[in-house]
């Protein structure tokens, strides 16, 4: 299937630095980052807390400008949000909470510039993909956390965009809804032939989704590493139990764990002494 | 250490406020000075400030003065028994709780400066009728959260003070009083402002002595500049009793 | 052990029904005023509420009564109109950008601090005896909260909402008016409820301070001529005129919880 495929989001040398030395809160998050992410594939960007896979994820999305560096979409450098070719999925539910979940939905649309006519069917029809046909007119509030994350889904799937970005988007729920949503999302994924970008904190969910997934440094983050799955989407649920799996999760442990455990260190020199 | 950036906005934030402020007495100023306006309506600053002066070094306030604290003192005395002895009663049963609490909210969302014509009958208009209206008014924040102080004091505490064998008063003095003091105590600095402010009005509205009664018979005078003098001072009076009380707030919760 | 025990059930028959037992305190109350006015305390000074109730109809009667009633809603309602769009305005205006934000609500929450009532002859002053004095009190008054409460709606919406928006190609408008507005609107009813309370002690104030007209004319003459009876009247009807506006916004403000997050 896989023919010559074309880069879709190139970033170069990205480095990014919050604030400047001497202030309370500078932080190099970034350090030389480069990755290039083809089309159509799927990419798990996984790390120890505060490597900046969310910055960089945030950089790719044009939410801000790193530091030094250049992110290309389509060839072209990122100046600000693509709302036509690039949408969000976050791990807090940015559903408005004052709107139905149909509401949430149509009103991605009219911000992304889609007719009238149009939105009601595009929502109606994504919300029946993630399978909150039966909730449309319910309010956030009256779902449960899994529930809300698949309306973030659908709103973004709504919007038709080539690029997906999703930064943590089942970090707030229990074991179980992360591993439903993720099967469901694998098969709603393997329909769509989208370019994602997904962070993640958790190594089997980055080895069950992704076609690669970059390993990162503890800060300041740059890709350490990049391991391949090699197997076909849909991912079947079995996938989790096959020796493949385990040795690919292992590898990724392996190649974690020091990053995991610097970055706790790091975490601790930088707290105020008592 | 603040970062620059944040050190610059504070800078602005601080000079815009000046700024506005200076502004609106420069229009004052001008306004006033190029005759314009008529001075009985809006009089120069000067002269307000030549009245203020002149009032405070002659002590002509000290009448006026005294009515007013002494109407404020006894009404927020007579307030303050009445709304923590009260409130303390109701507060011993959940029971009476539930049956009064939302009782006195009820009747204290009515403005309660309507019964100022009530007790002018009562009592004239003396100072009697400008106590009475503040005690009345200050009785219910003072006994509101007296009960808000007292009775949701958290059940563990007094289930493990009684485990230990604390008896009513111990109960009382050790857990009960420390745990309701800062609510009560916030219950009293409301009912206090609310005590000044009562008066204050009542003594605009119908009274012959007093703070208020000067501002509103010099208004009634057209001696707007004096006026202007005598606001000026009862803002300040109002300002500094409310931060005395503030003062005797943290120091009491400090104990 | 008894196995039925009266007192007992009737405890619990009042335990469910607090309402009842409220309703029956302010019964007490009520007769407690009835015996006192007719027994204990000079009828020059205390009037019973049945005979508040049958005069009310004189009191109707009794020329201009019904003209201040009914001028005092308007000024009510004008003055609660016009705090709530001045309120709404500059709330907007002070919460959507920082700096004006940081630099006005100190002053703002000053202003709100300081005693009002001091400068009530200066607005009789400017504004005449009239309706016009009233109004602009009660303004005065009731923009305060709304002003604050505004500047809170819009201050503490999560900041990811605004991000999602932008990132789905919100425009500055569109995040305004599909975003942040809406997230207000539970912040501005809190604030139109307060506000009406302080437009209800403005009006009022003002009222009873104009003697020579309106309602403070007639609460003047009933004290004056020791007329109880007519002046507890006048009293009841304006106390429930307050307790029926508060209640309508306190109704307004609980409508427009529905999806309040905190």
């Amino acid at each position: 299937m896989a023919t010559a495929r074309e880069v879709a989001i190139r970033i170069k040398d990205v480095s990014h630095q919050f604030g400047e030395p001497g202030d309370m809160r500078f932080a190099r998050a970034l350090q030389q980052t480069s990755l290039d992410i083809m089309r159509g594939e799927m990419i798990c960007l996984i790390g120890p807390s505060g490597c900046g896979k969310s910055t960089l994820l945030n950089a790719i999305g044009g939410l801000m400008r790193p530091t030094a560096g250049t992110v290309e979409v389509g060839g072209k450098p990122m100046r600000g949000p693509l709302p036509r070719e690039i949408a969000f999925v976050f791990q807090e539910s940015a559903l408005f909470p004052w709107c139905t979940v149909i509401e949430n939905v149509e009103l991605g649309m009219v911000f992304q510039g889609v007719a009238r006519g149009e939105r009601a069917d595009r929502a109606r029809k994504s919300l029946e993909a993630v399978g909150l046909k039966e909730f449309m007119s319910h309010y956030p509030d009256q779902l449960s956390g899994g529930m809300r994350q698949r309306a973030a889904l659908a709103r973004a799937l709504s919007l038709q965009t080539g690029i997906l970005l999703m930064d943590e988007p089942f970090g707030a729920l229990d074991e179980q809804t992360r591993m439903i949503l993720g099967e469901d999302l694998s098969v709603l994924l393997a329909r769509a032939a989208k370019t994602i970008v997904f962070v993640t904190h958790s190594l089997g969910e980055a080895v069950f989704l992704a076609d690669r997934v970059a390993v990162f440094s503890a800060r300041p983050g740059t890709v350490k590493a990049i391991i391949e799955v090699d197997e076909p989407h849909p991912r079947k649920p079995a996938f989790v139990t096959t020796d493949k799996f385990a040795q690919l999760r292992n590898k990724l442990y392996g190649l974690l764990h020091d990053e995991i455990r610097k970055a706790a260190e790091l975490a601790v020199a930088a707290e105020p002494a008592p | 250490m603040i970062a620059p950036r944040q050190r610059r906005d504070a800078l602005m934030s601080r000079g815009l406020q000046l700024g506005f402020l200076l502004a609106l007495i420069l229009l004052w100023y001008f306004a006033t000075a190029s005759g314009r306006i008529n001075p009985v309506l809006l009089p120069n600053p000067l002269t307000v400030w030549h009245n203020l002066v002149q009032v405070l070094r002659s002590g002509e306030y000290w009448p006026d003065l005294q009515v007013t604290l002494s109407e404020i003192a006894v009404a927020f005395a007579i307030s303050c028994v009445n709304g923590l002895l009260l409130g303390y009663l109701i507060s011993r049963s959940q029971y009476l709780i539930a049956v009064f609490e939302p009782l006195l909210a009820g009747i204290y969302s009515i403005p309660m400066i309507l019964f100022l014509p009530l007790f002018v009958l009562f009592f004239g208009l003396g100072s009697w009728s400008k106590i009475a209206l503040g005690a009345v008014i200050s009785f219910f924040p003072i006994a509101l959260n007296t009960i808000a102080g007292f009775g949701y004091v958290d059940r563990i505490l007094i289930r493990s003070a009684r485990s230990m064998g604390a008896s009513n008063a111990q109960l009382l003095r050790y857990v009960l009083l420390p745990a309701a003091l800062p609510v009560v105590l916030t219950g009293l600095r409301i009912g206090f402002t609310v005590t000044v402010l009562a008066v204050f009005g009542s003594e605009t509205i119908a009274s012959f002595a007093g703070l208020g009664h000067r501002i509103a018979q010099l208004a009634d005078a057209m001696e707007t500049a004096r006026m202007f003098a005598y606001i000026a001072f009862a803002v300040v009076i109002a300002a500094v009793l409310n931060a005395l009380m503030a003062v005797v707030e943290s120091r009491a919760r400090r104990q | 052990m008894s196995a039925y025990n009266p007192w007992r059930a009737l405890q619990r028959e009042f335990a469910c029904r607090l309402w009842l037992v409220r309703l029956i305190v302010i019964a007490g109350l009520l007769a407690w005023w009835e015996i006192a006015a007719r027994y204990w305390v000079d009828p020059q000074f205390l009037s019973p509420p049945s005979r508040v109730l049958l005069s009310l109809p004189s009191l109707f009667g009794t020329k201009g009564v019904p003209a201040a009633l009914w001028i005092t809603l308007w000024e009510l309602t004008l003055a609660f109109v016009i705090a709530a769009a001045i309120g709404l305005a500059l709330g907007l205006a002070i919460g959507l950008s920082q700096l004006p934000r940081r630099s006005f609500v100190p002053i703002i929450l000053l202003l709100y601090g300081t005693p009002q009532i001091t400068i009530l002859p200066l607005f009789v002053l400017y504004f005449g005896i009239g309706p016009a004095s009233k109004i602009a009190f009660g303004v005065s008054h009731g923009i305060f909260p709304i002003i604050v409460t505004v500047v809170a709606g819009v201050q503490n919406i999560k900041p990811i909402l605004v991000v999602a928006a932008r990132a789905m190609g919100a425009s500055r408008w569109q995040v305004f008016r599909w975003v942040i507005f809406p997230h207000m609107i539970p912040s501005f009813f809190v604030g139109l409820r307060l506000g009406m309370a302080g437009v209800l002690l403005g009006v009022l104030l003002a009222e009873l301070y104009v003697s020579s007209a309106g309602i403070g004319y007639f609460t003047q003459m009933f004290t004056e001529s020791f007329d109880p009876t007519k002046l507890l009247g006048l009293i009841s009807l304006l106390a429930v005129m307050a307790i029926t506006c508060n209640g309508l916004l306190r109704r307004a403000e609980l409508h427009f919880q529905r999806w309040r997050v905190n």
